[in-house]
């Protein structure tokens, strides 16, 4: 495999710099939501929680749509493509600009509730659903982020990112009907129960998956068109 | 001499058009212009020579590199614009300069302020509040400041006012003193064409119907206007393109003209009156209307 | 601490500000040695002493009010010079190698050596404070509960790489503008607002504040640092900003004073209570704030000539910062049993900390790779 690292980095750059205003205003809400969990009043936790989740679902959405949709839209994506790059710099470039755009805030936000909840007199078995949710946002921006790469059509791109993310809803209610996942969140030890690490698992290995074959996918092809 | 380009028995297939069996070269240091209607498959065989899209067959060599393969090595030394290519709106023009540069270590830094200022571009701007002129001289700054060996424009001139038309064509003029310097560009404007070029490529309906230097295709062309009443008998004949009729008035577009075609077209009872040349214009119109052979 | 590293030291570098930030160190040991013989503190200081002494309270309340702003100002400052000199991406480059990592390889080396030293001094001090008894009985306890992590008293370089974030962020949305707007206002406009700004971050904690320890950003103290940070920013290049303030500079130290007094009262009535009073918020709103820009002030005039000792505390102020209380504790506890006077056993614990930590940044810092992380 033969990168071009220097314009792969400068791809990533461009990228950043495109999207670095709104990042700024999602770290801020994110920041402001943390502070808001900070507070340690049920008003504020309540705010702050659905704050996180609105950030972190937005941050990825637009994360996508900048780099990829808009891109395309725009037919900007005709100037980048005539630089020296290969369908597979471009797809590196385009996958590793979206971790650093989506996975900085991600982890920061994550590493925050898990704080809050460990910090905070709520019962420590939550840390389970809190990371089964985060799972689950990452499994629907990876599989969004999938699709924005391999589909070009706007309303499936759109379908894709509201459809994957508003089903964190059916996903929770489903978690709810799972004894040994709905038992343990009520304690204040964490215990990961058999189902519970398997949905995790699966959810990382989806992950995984969908993302290296989409470089895979994107790496094998000789051209862009 | 080296060529700038070469294809061969280039075909590539979309489900609503297809090219067919291309065989076109360029030699280094020409200007050819690529003339033909809306889909006849300029940006097609643009992206081709550029490395974006792969051949279903047929091969593709740039500047000595195999394409799509060598691509990013061939992307290097073209400058690639495209009528379909925008730049970013939030962003100015210094911004995409920034970017430029830092990708091509041969950027041109004096030739970019000197475009700069001939284009009459405001640099710090967000291109967002640019005409469309001014972002198609924009592309062509970034393009030209790089210093390609191969430069592939499709549709430059396309939209632009006569004034910014004017401003472009006389620095692509000016770029193509430089004899090191390829050019492929293809245009719907055959005056732009017929200003520039040194030899001339007519694709119609995804195949290359004509390739000539500009002086021998303009000269295989003539129009002949005739007397008399034997316009159905020649109506057939391959060397024209077109037979019209008003009257005892013919006129004819011929598309191969031979020193020897006066006499035949007496023979077959028409009196020539008078043949002249014809614009490319004419001759693209013509060939459009009459299926493309040209 | 942290600030600015010396391979970035401009040549026409601000000695005052060196020096300010050398003193508020010093000012930082004394007061942590000191809080162990604050009646104030008493019930909530491990190293508490039995013996204690109200004059402490009325002499390192103040300076404190006045250290932790002064210290994030001058950080502001050396922020806005680094911005100016290396852009964005060398400010975030040069933040992670000086706060970032020292923060992660400091945090645990901090918290583990100051738990195990009060785990000892649990089991092993007899003459114990309220704190260590209660460590006591929760170590005694059959599964004693975990507790959240915290960032002891390294809370100060996890608000400095919030504050660069914030910055960061406020720069790239083109709101920086705001702050140009505010400085050109004047310094008397400033300090009349800047109370005012404080108040309602004052309100939001205990009196006298505690140390935002948590992971999660405590709004008070971001309402109540993050001020002095973008005053520091908004300082740079112009410190001769303050100098209509001259005039106002004994009859602002004398105001100060005379608040102060009213704030100890307040204290001495209603100690430390878990929300505070708006009357004692807006006396401590008023003290940080002019007592800031007062310190500030004298610091430009006062200390403006190099001064080899003062560079050289300032130098190891940061890893001073990082080494000194668990050194501290180490020595505090094993003195709570021994019968000195507590002036004694204070001046032994300062000097002695303060000398270890001279010592190992001369011979662990100074001229070692560690110099670029934390020298």
């Amino acid at each position: 495999m033969n990168l071009n690292r220097p314009v792969i980095r400068l791809l990533i750059l461009k990228d950043w710099q495109l999207f670095e205003k709104q990042l700024a205003a999602y770290v801020l809400a994110g920041l402001g939501a943390l502070t808001l969990l900070g507070l340690a009043r049920p008003w504020a936790f309540y705010l702050g929680s659905l704050a996180l989740i609105v950030v972190v679902v937005a941050a990825a959405c637009f994360a996508i749509s900048n780099s990829l949709l808009v891109e395309r839209k725009e037919q900007t994506l005709a100037f980048v493509m005539s630089l020296p790059v290969s369908p597979l710099d471009f797809t590196i470039s385009k996958l590793l600009g979206n971790l650093l755009t989506f996975g900085v805030p991600f982890c920061v936000l994550l590493l925050g509730t898990l704080v809050v909840i460990l910090s905070t007199p709520l019962p420590d078995g939550l840390v389970i659903l809190a990371t089964l949710l985060f799972g689950h946002i990452l499994l629907a921006y990876s599989v969004s982020l999938a699709v924005a790469m391999q589909v070009e059509s706007e309303g499936w791109n759109t379908f894709a990112m509201i459809g994957s993310m508003v089903l964190v809803n059916p996903f929770l209610m489903a978690l709810g009907q799972i004894e040994s996942i709905q038992g343990p969140i009520r304690q204040d030890a964490i215990a990961w129960s058999l189902p519970a690490a398997l949905i995790l698992g699966a959810q990382l290995l989806v992950s995984v998956v969908v993302l290296v074959h989409t470089a895979w996918w994107h790496g094998r092809k000789a051209a862009f068109y | 001499m080296t060529a700038a380009f070469a294809v061969s028995g280039l075909c590539k297939r979309y489900p609503e058009f297809a090219l067919q069996d291309v065989d076109l070269s360029l030699p280094e240091g020409q200007v050819m212009g690529l003339v033909g209607v809306n889909g006849a498959g300029k940006t097609t065989l643009l992206r081709l020579l550029t490395g974006l899209a792969a051949p279903d067959a047929g091969s593709i060599e740039v500047l000595g590199h195999r394409l799509p393969e060598a691509q990013v090595a061939a992307k290097r030394d073209i400058g690639f614009a495209s009528e379909d290519m925008r730049l970013y709106r939030g962003r100015s023009l210094d911004w995409h300069i920034e970017l430029v540069r830092r990708i091509y270590p041969a950027w041109d830094h004096a030739y970019a302020s000197e475009l700069i200022r001939r284009f009459d571009l405001r640099p710090a701007q967000p291109l967002g509040g640019y005409s469309h002129g001014q972002r198609v001289k924009a592309l062509l700054l970034l393009c030209l400041s790089r210093r390609p060996r191969l430069l592939l424009l499709d549709e430059p001139t396309t939209g632009l006012d006569p004034v910014a038309r004017a401003e472009v064509l006389e620095t692509l003029a000016d770029v193509l003193r430089d004899e090191g310097r390829s050019v492929l560009f293809s245009s719907h404007n055959t005056h732009d064409v017929e200003r520039l070029a040194d030899s001339i490529a007519f694709l119609h309906q995804g195949r290359l119907v004509a390739h000539a230097d500009k002086e021998r295709f303009l000269d295989n062309w003539r129009r002949v206007l005739c007397l008399g009443g034997g316009a159905a008998e020649v109506s057939g004949w391959p060397e024209l393109a077109q037979v019209r009729a008003a009257g005892s008035q013919v006129e004819i577009k011929v598309r191969a003209w031979s020193e020897d075609l006066p006499q035949r077209l007496s023979a077959a009872g028409l009196s020539v009156q008078r043949v002249d040349p014809m614009a490319l214009e004419d001759i693209f119109v013509t060939a459009v209307r009459t299926g493309g052979a040209a | 601490m942290p600030g600015v590293s010396p391979d970035a030291v401009p040549a026409d570098r601000i000695h005052a500000l060196d020096h300010l930030r050398a003193l508020a160190m010093l000012a930082g040991v004394l007061f942590h040695a000191a809080l162990a013989y604050s009646p104030l503190l008493a019930p909530v200081w491990p190293p508490a002493d039995r013996q204690t002494w109200w004059g402490v309270d009325a002499l390192i309340w103040l300076p404190h009010l006045v250290r932790m702003p002064l210290f994030f100002l001058i950080a502001g400052y050396f922020t806005a010079s680094l911005l100016e000199r290396r852009g964005m991406g060398g400010l975030a480059r040069q933040r992670a190698r000086r706060i970032l990592l020292p923060f992660l390889v400091a945090w645990p080396l901090v918290d583990g050596s100051l738990a195990l030293a009060t785990e000892w001094a649990a089991s092993a001090v007899t003459q114990s404070s309220p704190m260590l008894r209660l460590i006591r009985d929760w170590l005694a306890l059959p599964d004693p509960p975990g507790l959240p992590p915290r960032t002891g008293h390294l809370w100060f370089l996890y608000y400095l790489l919030l504050f660069g974030v914030v910055l960061w962020a406020v720069r790239a949305l083109g709101w920086g503008g705001g702050l140009a707007r505010l400085m050109a206002r004047g310094p008397q406009a400033v300090a009349g607002l800047l109370p005012l700004v404080l108040w309602p971050g004052f309100m939001a904690t205990g009196s006298p504040h505690p140390a935002p320890e948590s992971l999660l950003p405590e709004a008070w103290a971001l309402a109540v640092f993050g001020p002095f940070y973008a005053l520091g920013l908004g300082l740079h290049g112009r410190l001769d900003w303050l100098t209509p303030l001259r005039p106002w500079l004994k009859p602002a130290a004398a105001l100060c004073l005379g608040l102060y007094a009213v704030l100890l009262d307040h204290w001495t009535t209603d100690a430390t209570v878990a929300r505070t009073a708006w009357a004692t918020a807006l006396l401590e709103a008023l003290i940080a704030a002019w007592g800031t820009l007062l310190a500030l002030a004298l610091g430009l005039r006062w200390l403006a000539r190099p001064s080899p000792l003062l560079r050289y505390l300032s130098a190891s102020a940061y890893w001073t910062y990082l080494v000194h209380l668990p050194l501290l504790f180490a020595l505090q506890y094993p003195m709570m049993d021994l019968g000195w006077p507590w002036p004694l056993k204070f001046a032994t614990a300062v000097s002695a900390t303060t000398a270890l930590c001279l010592l190992s940044y001369e011979l662990l810092v100074r001229r070692t790779p560690l110099q670029r992380f934390v020298g």
